[in-house]
């Protein structure tokens, strides 16, 4: 949570901004026609306010003190005709801002997340999820309230103002310049005000989120707290962020507070200027009574639209700099491209060849150094060796979810970076180590590898690998959600979707990366048969953790220090006596230890917590 | 410069008191101590009302008195100093009805955040199993922000509508009785126009939040599940999914919009037609010599200052029922009983030997008493044995260990600790005496040294600390692996532990905290060999002298204890030493053959090799 918020603090200090408000314009371009309505229905509005006051003097200096009540009649009438104009203005002009917001909320969020899809996995290996999830929710949200509310806000203001200032010096210009004196002093103040007050509402905002961090920890770390009698000290610790928040909440409150009355105060010596005068000029005719009442709502109202502006403007550094990092996402280019003759050839079953391959990520260690393989056809590879040692690296590879640095990667024949990416990952099933399900119900998981799946194949498919079983035990069978991320299922039964969902897509590759976290035996079982069937018509990588997965590889390939450290059957390299051997007699004692002891635990069931 | 300290009548206050039937007065009462304050902000906005009114009555006496005549009794300058007397009355209170209220706001949701922070952590066990984290959470964040709202902002702001009200209203009367009263027809149809349309708006308000955290979700799956999109090569796929959750949220911002696009000028309308309605009205009196035109100029004043505030009262009311409804949610999280930490304080000074004895014990979780998880315990346990527990999953375990430091109580039978039956020790005291180091241990997000020192109130030296670390095995790594030593906090800056080092912590946690009883979840599945002998030394030093309950894993780890009871069902099927076991037929002596294979098995599978 605290972290969410460090990432939507961010801020860039950038020299750029013209720059970037030209591009901001540049997002609003296909959308010119709204902009000119909309800006032209609310400088109507602006300007009808300041007439309807104008209409007010009139009212009282034709028809009251002149007593002249056909001439009052014919202005209200004037008036309630303006009002019906001034009501449809008002319409238009929420109507077609707010759409307009929400269309250019729409688009960006929609040309974000497509641009998202086609981003490099070195992108999001060094993008945290937050930072992304925050240009496209937040920033997206100011950027849109900049150029729709916010131009609104300015367009409104400034068109009250100045008719307002118009209407003033008709009536009587030596004291319409006098207010001309006051508005920028108004403004000034009103800029310093919103300034400072956002300064302290982020202030707010900071320990607020410090405070829901403390109660997340709290509330899941409960258990330890009562174990170890840590209630008081707690309860101090978090009554010393509590008064924080109470300080910062209070200083925020309190400059809020302060604000209105001195924008209010300075207008009324405005005012108070004005009757001044008036009275000073009684008798000479220079203001009648309806100019001197005109004069006081002007001078009146006018803090609104100065206000409004002030806010605009304090908030606009924000919104500018939501959307530099807005533009700053949809200008990373994606690293692995296709080219514009890239082939999509109609199968890539066939040989694998790694040939001379070195690869290392962003930080120049090498992972993979001059890796050479040669897969044939239908073969079965079984990846084992320590963390770390380039495994994951070979299959991400293999993918394309990252490109060599040297050498070159052959699938059938062809050098892969000639073809689509497409063309390569539409031909693999790929099985995670801890799956990653999508909400929504069972079904719709497993279709996800063939979208044009009948429920027929889909339930097929889960039959194919063991998980029909399970599924149709479910309250909802095929129907059940499985919760944000498949948290509802536990991990057997999300590789057993997974692998349904791998089968169903009818790979020429398949990757898996097994689980080393422990599954019950019965579901253990039903993955072992899952994958068989999904490997038979492919040729198969399985970073392996199970023996029995090893041993029914046809090639097993020790991985170590970015290295083929051994290769071979699994005959041959326990008759060898080095890497393998020691590894494998290490997973056998554990295995057999584990499949022996009939307390293991069990995954899917659910135990209270110990503290 | 004004006070902005809190007040120190905050922390020990007890909002049971204010729970009750009725909202409103727990609204009230969750004010105690502030009454007055809030009464103060409330005249403030009073009087703030009436300097504005005055405002107009002053404007009308300069026309009438003033400008309207050639014979002038008053002085200009007295009209003028009035004016902005007025304007500073007006001000100053404005801004103290707001201080006051924010202060009051701010210190009944201090304490409300405080009162809630201590309610959580000390309410039971059984409650915490069965309430979600992210639920509790919002209830202690955005709910109790609502509240804040209700008190700074919502009832002072509909207080001020109402005071603009009757003082306009009562300076209308004061100027012409039928005038006043035909001005305030349309002040019905506003309040139920506005009400009628903001509880709409907020329900499609709701709606569109609601969109939007799909929308959030959607976002996130994808990014998180981006190894999986590009492996199906589903970014076609994806990219409609996003596209329909967006463009649900464009409709449903359109419905919203349409509503705020028809109040606004509806009122507008309603609003004009009475105020033109007046105007003529009173011009009419004005022209036909019934009131004066300064008359007519307070008129103006007065009526726009009823009119116009009215069209968001509406709003207020409705926002303000969500208040209430957020502290209904608050106070049944209030009215949830804690759990009773002290209760027979005279016991705690005694010093602990730790000797148990359990009889006939038997154990159901509240609501499950269909399915009792405990029958018939019965063992005893001398000071400073060790006690080792085998069992499945669900076989009872940890609801056997959860009983010693009273996080559940039993339900029938009774266990004996140093001869007084268990419940008669206050549980502070009992947890202080009892040390748990369980399989994935909970680190809080301070600094390593805080961790190792978190079970002990007292002060601790960074000597004792380190001491502390030494014994469990993990000095070594936090000077060398972690930047800041001891003072690295644990989470931040991506600063993450393995499996291990967090067990080690954990472990010197418990070595400092130095208790009597000692429960240990004995599980190294997730570390290295290396590793995993570092913390069996670590723990068999822990155990010494102290009376041990042992989860146990793995036959090994069993052979030395005192008493071995092997439980399945929520029963102890089998009990005895390592010989006395082996000597008879039953599970242990399988699970111990089993295991013994293993090797067997190894060696034949190298020779075959070779």
């Amino acid at each position: 949570m605290s972290m969410d918020y460090e990432l939507e603090e961010e801020e860039f200090t950038s020299q750029f901004t013209g720059q970037t408000l030209r591009r901001i314009a540049g997002e609003l371009k296909p959308h010119w026609p709204w902009v000119v309505s909309f800006v032209l229905a609310v400088a109507l509005v602006a300007s009808m306010d300041s007439f309807f006051t104008y209409l007010s003097k009139r009212i009282i200096d034709e028809g009251i003190v002149a007593r002249d009540w056909a001439r009052l009649l014919s202005i209200v009438r004037l008036y309630g005709s303006l009002v019906l104009v001034q009501a449809a203005g008002v319409f238009s002009f929420i109507y077609l801002t707010g759409l307009l917001g929400e269309r250019v909320r729409y688009e960006l969020r929609k040309k974000l997340f497509n641009h998202l899809q086609s981003l490099s996995l070195t992108y999001y290996n060094r993008t945290p999820v937050g930072w992304i999830m925050s240009r496209v929710t937040s920033d997206t949200d100011r950027m849109a309230e900049l150029v729709t509310w916010g131009l609104l806000d300015v367009v409104w203001s400034t068109f009250n103002i100045i008719s307002a200032l118009y209407f003033m010096s008709i009536i009587n210009w030596r004291l319409a310049l006098m207010v001309m004196l006051i508005v920028p002093l108004i403004v000034v103040i009103a800029v310093q005000f919103k300034k400072r007050i956002i300064v302290e509402y982020r202030a707010v905002r900071r320990v607020n989120s410090k405070i829901t961090g403390a109660y997340n920890e709290n509330i899941t770390g409960v258990r330890v707290v009562k174990a170890l009698n840590r209630e008081e000290e707690n309860l101090a610790r978090f009554g010393g962020l509590s008064s924080q928040m109470y300080q910062a909440g209070y200083r925020a409150a309190w400059l809020s507070a302060l604000f209105l009355p001195t924008v209010q105060f300075i207008s009324a010596v405005g005012v108070g200027g004005v009757i001044a005068y008036s009275g000073a000029q009684a008798g000479t005719g220079a203001i009648s009574v309806g100019g001197i009442q005109a004069f006081i709502s002007y001078i009146l109202f006018m803090l609104w639209p100065i206000m409004e502006m002030a806010r605009v403007y304090a908030e606009m550094q924000q919104a500018i700099a939501s959307a530099e990092r807005i533009f700053s996402l949809l200008d990373a280019k994606p690293e692995i491209m296709d080219r514009p003759d890239a082939l999509e050839p109609p199968t890539l079953a066939g040989d694998i060849v790694f040939d001379n391959v070195t690869f290392y990520y962003e930080d120049d260690k090498p992972v993979l150094t001059n890796f050479n393989l040669h897969v044939h056809r239908g073969e079965t590879i079984a990846l084992v060796g320590p963390t770390g040692g380039g495994k994951s690296t070979i299959v991400n590879l293999l993918c394309r979810f990252y490109e060599p640095r040297q050498g070159t990667i052959h699938l059938n024949g062809y050098d892969y970076t000639e073809l689509t990416q497409h063309a390569i990952q539409s031909r693999i099933g790929m099985v995670l180590q801890t799956p990653h399900l999508f909400s929504g119900a069972i079904r719709e998981n497993i279709r996800y590898g063939r979208l044009d799946a009948s429920d027929e194949e889909v339930e097929a498919a889960a039959r194919l690998v063991g998980a029909d079983e399970f599924i149709q035990e479910l309250a909802q069978g095929y129907d059940e959600e499985v919760g944000e991320g498949g948290a509802l299922l536990s991990v057997g039964q999300k590789q057993l979707i997974s692998l349904a969902r791998a089968v169903l897509a009818q790979p020429e590759i398949f990757i898996m990366d097994e689980a080393t976290s422990s599954v019950d035996t019965l579901t253990e079982g039903l993955i072992q048969q899952g994958m068989e069937a999904v490997m038979q018509n492919c040729t198969s990588f399985v970073i392996a953790h199970r023996l029995s997965t090893i041993r029914n590889a046809d090639r097993i390939l020790v991985i170590e220090d970015g290295q083929i450290a051994e290769m071979g059957s699994h005959a041959e390299l326990l008759h060898l006596g080095g890497h393998y051997y020691r590894l494998y007699t290490q997973q056998f004692r554990h295995e057999l230890e584990e499949q022996l002891d009939p307390w293991r635990a069990s995954a899917d069931e659910r135990e209270l917590m110990l503290a | 410069m004004l006070n902005t300290t809190p007040s120190p009548r905050g922390i020990h206050f007890d909002l049971q008191q204010t729970l009750g039937v009725n909202r409103l007065a727990g609204l009230w009462r969750l004010m105690s101590h502030y009454h007055s304050l809030y009464f103060g902000a409330a005249l403030s906005t009073g009087i703030a009302a009436a300097a504005n009114t005055a405002t107009f009555l002053l404007i009308r006496y300069f026309v009438d008195r003033y400008l309207m005549q050639s014979e002038r009794s008053i002085s200009l300058w007295w009209i003028v100093s009035g004016f902005l007397l007025l304007a500073i009355i007006q001000g100053g209170f404005t801004f103290l009805s707001r201080r006051l209220a924010a202060q009051t706001a701010e210190g009944v949701t201090m304490r409300l955040r405080n009162y809630l922070f201590d309610h959580m952590q000390r309410l039971t066990f059984g409650y915490h199993d069965k309430t979600q984290t992210g639920e509790l959470i919002q209830r202690a964040t955005s709910d109790v922000d609502a509240i804040r709202r209700f008190f700074a902002d919502q009832a002072i702001e509909s207080g001020r509508i109402m005071f603009l009200f009757l003082m306009n209203f009562g300076a209308l009367l004061y100027l012409n009785g039928k005038l006043a009263l035909l001005s305030i027809l349309v002040v019905p149809v506003i309040l139920a126009v506005s009400l009628w349309f903001f509880r709409r708006i907020e329900r499609s308000y709701e709606k569109y939040q609601e969109q939007e955290a799909k929308l959030s979700t959607q976002l996130q799956e994808n990014l998180s599940g981006v190894r999986v999109v590009k492996a199906f090569a589903r970014q076609a796929y994806e990219q409609n999914a996003f596209d329909a959750v967006n463009r649900e949220k464009y409709r449903r911002g359109q419905k919203l919009l349409l509503m705020h696009a028809t109040y606004w000028p509806v009122t507008d309308i309603i609003c004009a037609v009475q105020m033109l309605g007046g105007f003529t009205l009173a011009a009419s009196m004005a022209i036909a010599g019934a009131i004066t035109v300064g008359d007519y100029l307070a008129y103006v004043g007065l009526l726009v200052g009823i009119i116009w505030p009215l069209r968001n009262l509406g709003r207020l009311i409705v926002q303000m029922s969500q208040g209430m409804v957020s502290f209904g949610r608050i106070a049944e999280v209030i009215a949830e009983e804690r759990e009773p930490i002290a209760t027979y304080a005279e016991r705690s000074t005694k010093q602990m030997r730790g000797a148990l004895r359990f009889e006939q014990v038997q154990f159901v979780y509240d609501g499950h008493e269909e399915r009792p998880v405990l029958h018939n315990i019965s063992f005893e346990v001398k000071p400073g044995q060790k006690v080792a527990l085998l069992g499945s999953t669900g076989s009872g375990k940890t609801s056997l260990i959860n009983l010693l430091p009273r996080f559940y109580e039993y339900t029938g039978g009774r266990i004996l600790l140093d001869d007084a039956e268990l419940t008669e020790y206050p549980r502070d005291w009992l947890r202080q005496q009892i040390g748990i180091v369980e399989q994935e241990p909970f680190l809080f997000s301070l600094s390593i040294r805080e961790n190792i020192s978190y079970g002990v109130a007292r002060q601790v030296s960074q000597a004792e600390v380190e001491d502390a670390a030494r014994a469990a095995a993990v000095h070594d790594v936090i000077i060398s692996k972690f930047p800041e030593g001891y003072g690295t906090v644990v989470g931040e800056r991506g600063i993450t532990l393995s499996g291990g080092q967090k067990q080690r912590i954990a472990l010197a946690r418990t070595l400092l905290k130095d208790p009597r009883i000692l429960i240990l979840d004995d599980s190294t599945s997730a570390v290295d060999t290396e590793t995993e002998a570092l913390i069996r030394h670590a723990l068999q030093r822990l155990m010494r002298g102290r009376t041990t309950f042992l989860i146990a894993h793995r036959i090994q780890s069993v052979m030395d204890a005192d008493l071995i009871l092997v439980m399945e069902h929520g029963r102890i099927v089998q009990r005895g030493t390592h010989a006395e076991l082996m000597a008879q037929p039953g599970r242990y002596r399988r699970i111990y053959d089993a295991q013994t294979r293993i090797e067997d098995e190894l060696d034949q599978l190298i020779r075959s090799a070779n």
